[in-house]
């Protein structure tokens, strides 16, 4: 816990010294948070922009009014996730876009695995904000195993939670990766 | 490291947000192939993903209308007695047909959860009892109650709140639970779910608004004052 605390701090430090990458990070932030919040009425957009007669002004305040969905579409702690969810992925990917620059370095298989998951958890628990959730109760259906969510004490919120653990575990081995020193190492099988 | 140039200043930001794209991307591709893979299996979730609007189900004397059944505008709520959002979305509605009087009518069908809400359903039943034993106003009244008094989240005592908010909207105890246990309304309540769900409503409340020349929009989930208001306002200027 400590090293993972001294490497994310110092990775920190080298990637946000650079304002390019404060601002990747807080657009990617914007960008998931916004789709997260209006992924439910992403139809009804549709209709409004692109199917309605409507002045410009009417379909700007309808866009921004679905904002409020924070509030009343979404529990104080999927609300919560999901704000953290936005924030992690930003910086995610900002670090991983940082460490592929500069030092042309992979993640390997086990970064991208922990990417990919808290990512997808994340989705998830995203959808979870109205009761029955559009992704999970259509996947979980789909295996016949709608109802685990019963079972659930969160009924689905659990996948917020380990999206936000999975993202921080993300964090961790990217952090690793560029806080590491730059050294060269010998295979082993170079001096068989 | 030196400070990128001007060019590196843009295209950093660009790519992070593009690398956050193909990663969504890639996981919603990955998510859809899943769930789409098990369509054959299960017709109910490949309706889940092909609702249609136009599938609505006309409004007729079998539903439950709230406001003037002629309005110019008509919401179509299907709702969940034990979903939270649902209970927080009432009061929304019933503000939006007390300020817009005649212009709004609004329609309340039935989309139990049964998966989360295994209470859900009983609760239909006792509402549509409701209505057979008090007409219309019983079952908005029954239906008003219900959402005052009920924690949601299928922690409802349905045993004890059921004939308590009967008695109180002056209903006959006796044919009230003679009605909830003759399952007269399970074709009813599971119809407007069958609706809901060939609309594309996969999670509740799930509403469309109607205007007059029948165009739909689309609502989902508990949205707030101002928007349903922003969409009834819309939807009245386009009659």
């Amino acid at each position: 816990m400590k090293n993972y605390i001294i490497n994310l701090q110092a990775a920190w430090s080298e990637v946000f010294s650079r304002t390019s990458y404060i601002v990747g990070a807080a657009a990617l932030a914007l960008i998931v948070f916004v789709f997260a919040v209006l992924l439910p009425n992403l139809a009804l957009l549709n209709e409004v922009v692109f199917g309605s007669s409507a002045p410009l002004a009417t379909k700007v305040n309808l866009t921004l009014s679905l904002f409020g969905g924070i509030s009343t579409n979404f529990s104080t702690l999927s609300a919560i996730y999901t704000i953290l969810i936005a924030v992690l992925v930003g910086v995610n990917v900002a670090m991983i876009v940082y460490l592929v620059r500069k030092r042309s370095a992979m993640l390997g298989q086990k970064g991208l695995l922990a990417g990919a998951s808290g990512v997808a958890s994340g989705a998830l628990g995203v959808g979870c904000a109205a009761c029955g959730s559009f992704l999970l109760s259509t996947i979980l259906a789909s295996f016949g195993a709608g109802a685990a969510l019963a079972i659930l004490p969160l009924k689905g919120g659990e996948f917020g939670i380990a999206s936000v653990a999975l993202l921080g575990l993300t964090l961790g081995i990217v952090s690793n990766k560029i806080a590491e020193p730059l050294v060269c190492e010998p295979k082993e099988n170079n001096y068989d | 490291m030196d400070e990128p140039s001007k060019t590196n200043t843009l295209s950093i930001p660009i790519a992070i947000v593009i690398a956050g794209a193909l990663i969504a991307g890639a996981v919603y591709m990955g998510i859809s192939s899943k769930a789409g893979s098990a369509e054959n299996q299960q017709p109910q979730v490949a309706e889940q993903q092909t609702g249609n609007l136009d599938q609505m189900a006309a409004v007729t004397n079998e539903d439950h209308i709230r406001g003037n059944p002629n309005a110019p505008v008509t919401i179509v709520e299907y709702s969940d007695y034990e979903c939270p959002f649902c209970k927080s979305f009432h009061p929304t509605m019933q503000r939006i047909v007390d300020e817009y009087g005649d212009k709004v009518a609004w329609v309340y069908r039935h989309f139990p959860l049964d998966s989360i809400h295994s209470k859900a359903r009983a609760e239909a039943v006792a509402t549509e009892c409701a209505a057979e034993l008090g007409g219309n106003d019983a079952f908005w009244q029954f239906t008003d109650r219900f959402f005052e008094l009920t924690p949601s989240n299928n922690r409802t005592d349905i045993a004890t709140v059921l004939p308590q908010i009967a008695r109180e909207i002056g209903l006959n105890e006796q044919q009230f639970t003679t009605c909830l246990a003759s399952g007269k309304y399970d074709d009813h309540i599971q119809a407007n779910l069958d609706n809901g769900i060939a609309t594309g409503g996969n999670g509740t409340p799930w509403s469309i608004v109607v205007t007059a020349n029948g165009k739909k929009y689309p609502l989902s989930g508990a949205q707030s004052y101002a928007t349903v208001k922003q969409l009834i306002d819309l939807a009245l200027s386009e009659n």
